[in-house]
């Protein structure tokens, strides 16, 4: 049967709709919080889902001494804010291997506040399992685990039809205290218009440590390079003065035997909608 | 399989970060760039270490068949304290931050940054704001590294789409003016069109706005903010000159402030800012696309209608300066 531009329903689906075949798989079900879009593009990109995979972490941040006066890395936060995050992905993946799936698409990373202690977060790491078609080994992350990736479904087809495959998420973290002696009184007038240099500086200084300890990882997974990446900045219900820079990107690596000439030819489109 | 495969941060020595924060001093105060970031940004440009884009894999995608590198994320920062003029100091904030992304823009041996986003914290460290851009500093195949890189506030995929055709985004342009009207202690500093000067402003906006005063348009205030609205548009202008000849996409921040006076009809002060991307193009240039329809298979908001969200949200809530500076 087919419709009128001679596009044909397989013959599957009119069996399923005329009430010819029964619903039983006996392959099991998939979970996923794939879209339609998301569902039909990892498919051509030759992938199935396998099922959603969960990973969470509830982290007591230790106590950390800050020098009110001073510009300083809050280290013990620092290491907190990433073993916590790294700790539910780590989580999340183990669920991915035990699914036998090559890798996660979508993965989404939170941080919540309890009600009942402002010094314990949850973190959670969310995201669909999926698995090559034909059996394909050559998608899996470093050292044979499942990638992880930030991508959408369509992302992931895109950076595959690239000629890249996400190898796994990396981040950075550095909590930063921007000293609170306003560099307003030194100035001895209020009324001027001036560069404050030393919060200027604690921004920089911030950003650098998260970015290189974000590339460090990239480097360290063999990446070639990082796309989706994303700088943050978050108080998380901290104090005004302690700022949380917090880098993630998903580390990529050109597919073997990807040609340049692989890459479909994109058209731009100019929208008429408006 | 090991369930933390991750390396635990490096703690850093005090006497390391005290060195650190030195050299980040003395490269704001020269105008240069610390020898650290200078290494990671070079590392980033001949490929010993990853590079690193904002980019969407749509984007990337884009980029490699029209020849656009990827290098490294860079940035420019500055933290303005506005004391005096809340306008200008904005203004320069801007100035400093563009200024300081192009340098390091230039280290990466870039031809442009694109996907740049204007931030700002929201914090409450008196009357002053973090002026902060952050974007992908690219390469474009075949051409020598740009000694004066453009600076666009726009997605790489915009930005392919543009230079298709023969529009380059090549800057942000800020034009600021700020104005009392009837402030007869003077504000003892900035410029003024003539309004503060004159000891009559504001009287008839007092009339006009009176108990008993019928409908209609108030003139003095009205013709008052138009003009700080024109300054602003015109040094928009002159500002956008010094790098392309268009300028596309504004951002507009504009208050007035009413302040009550002793024995004296109140006085307002308006201010007014706008931040645009600057495009350089030849005139009427054609479009090489034909119209074609499609369907579009995305969730959300189509990147055909818009691509990414609003980009300068700095100025959206930005009304917490009551008073102080102006």
């Amino acid at each position: 049967m087919a419709d009128a531009h001679g596009q044909d329903i397989p013959e599957h689906a009119l069996a399923r709709l005329a009430g010819l075949r029964r619903a039983g798989h006996p392959d099991g079900i998939f979970t996923s919080d794939f879209s339609v879009n998301e569902f039909l593009l990892v498919r051509k990109a030759g992938f199935e889902p396998v099922g959603l995979c969960v990973g969470s972490c509830i982290y007591h941040l230790g106590f950390q001494f800050a020098a009110w006066g001073s510009n300083m890395e809050l280290d013990v936060l620092s290491t907190a804010m990433y073993e916590a995050r790294a700790l539910a992905m780590e989580r999340m993946r183990l669920e991915a291997a035990q699914m036998g799936a090559d890798g996660i698409v979508g993965v989404r990373l939170t941080v919540k506040r309890l009600e009942w202690d402002t010094k314990v977060l949850e973190f959670v790491a969310i995201g669909t399992g999926v698995v090559h078609a034909k059996g394909h080994q050559g998608f899996k992350g470093p050292n044979g685990q499942p990638f992880t990736s930030a991508l959408s479904g369509q992302d992931f087809w895109t950076l595959l039809a690239a000629g890249y495959r996400p190898l796994e998420m990396v981040m950075g973290s550095c909590v930063y205290h921007v000293a609170r002696r306003g560099p307003i009184a030194a100035l001895g007038s209020i009324g001027q218009n001036v560069e404050l240099t030393n919060f200027s500086l604690a921004l920089y200084e911030a950003r650098e440590i998260a970015m290189e300890r974000m590339q460090t990882e990239a480097s360290q997974a063999g990446a070639e390079g990082v796309v989706g990446a994303d700088l943050h900045e978050g108080s998380h219900n901290w104090s005004p003065h302690v700022i949380e820079f917090f880098a993630i990107g998903t580390a990529v690596l050109p597919i073997e035997g990807h040609e340049a000439d692989d890459i479909p030819d994109p058209r731009l489109v100019l929208s008429v909608n408006s | 399989m090991a369930l933390f495969s991750r390396e635990p941060l490096k703690t850093r020595t005090t006497e390391d970060h005290e060195a650190r924060a030195r050299a980040w001093e003395e490269a704001l105060d020269r105008q240069t760039l610390p020898a650290f970031v200078t290494e990671r940004l070079q590392n980033a440009a001949i490929g010993r270490q990853p590079w690193v884009a904002t980019m969407t894999p749509a984007e990337l995608l884009l980029a490699k068949s029209h020849g656009v590198k990827p290098i490294a994320t860079v940035s420019g920062t500055c933290w303005f304290h506005y004391g005096w003029s809340w306008t200008e100091g904005h203004e320069e904030g801007w100035h400093h931050a563009l200024n300081r992304i192009k340098r390091e823009a230039h280290a990466a041996g870039a031809n442009a940054v694109v996907d740049v986003r204007m931030r700002t914290l929201r914090h409450s460290v008196g009357p002053s704001m973090d002026f902060t851009l952050i974007g992908t500093a690219i390469r474009v195949e075949g051409l020598p590294a740009s000694p004066d890189p453009v600076v666009a506030t726009v997605p790489a995929l915009e930005f392919v789409r543009l230079l298709e055709m023969g529009i380059v985004p090549v800057g942000i342009a800020v034009g600021a003016r700020y104005d009392w009207l009837g402030n007869v202690n003077g504000n003892g500093w900035g410029g003024s069109n003539g309004w503060s000067a004159n000891s009559w402003g504001g009287q008839t906006t007092q009339w006009q706005t009176g108990l008993f005063a019928g409908n209609q348009p108030l003139t003095e205030l009205g013709q008052f903010w138009e003009g700080i609205r024109r300054d602003a548009h015109a040094a928009l202008r002159s500002n956008a000159a010094t790098m392309g000849n268009g300028v596309l996409a504004h951002t507009h921040f504009g208050q007035i402030l009413r302040r009550e006076q002793d024995k004296q009809p109140p006085a307002y002060l308006g201010r007014h800012i706008v931040v645009g991307t600057v495009v350089d193009t030849p005139r009427g240039a054609g479009v090489p696309h034909d119209v074609e329809p499609v369907i579009d298979m995305r969730d959300g908001l189509s990147p055909l209608k818009r691509t990414g969200e609003v980009r300068h949200a700095v100025y959206d809530t930005d009304a917490q300066e009551q008073e102080g500076s102006i």
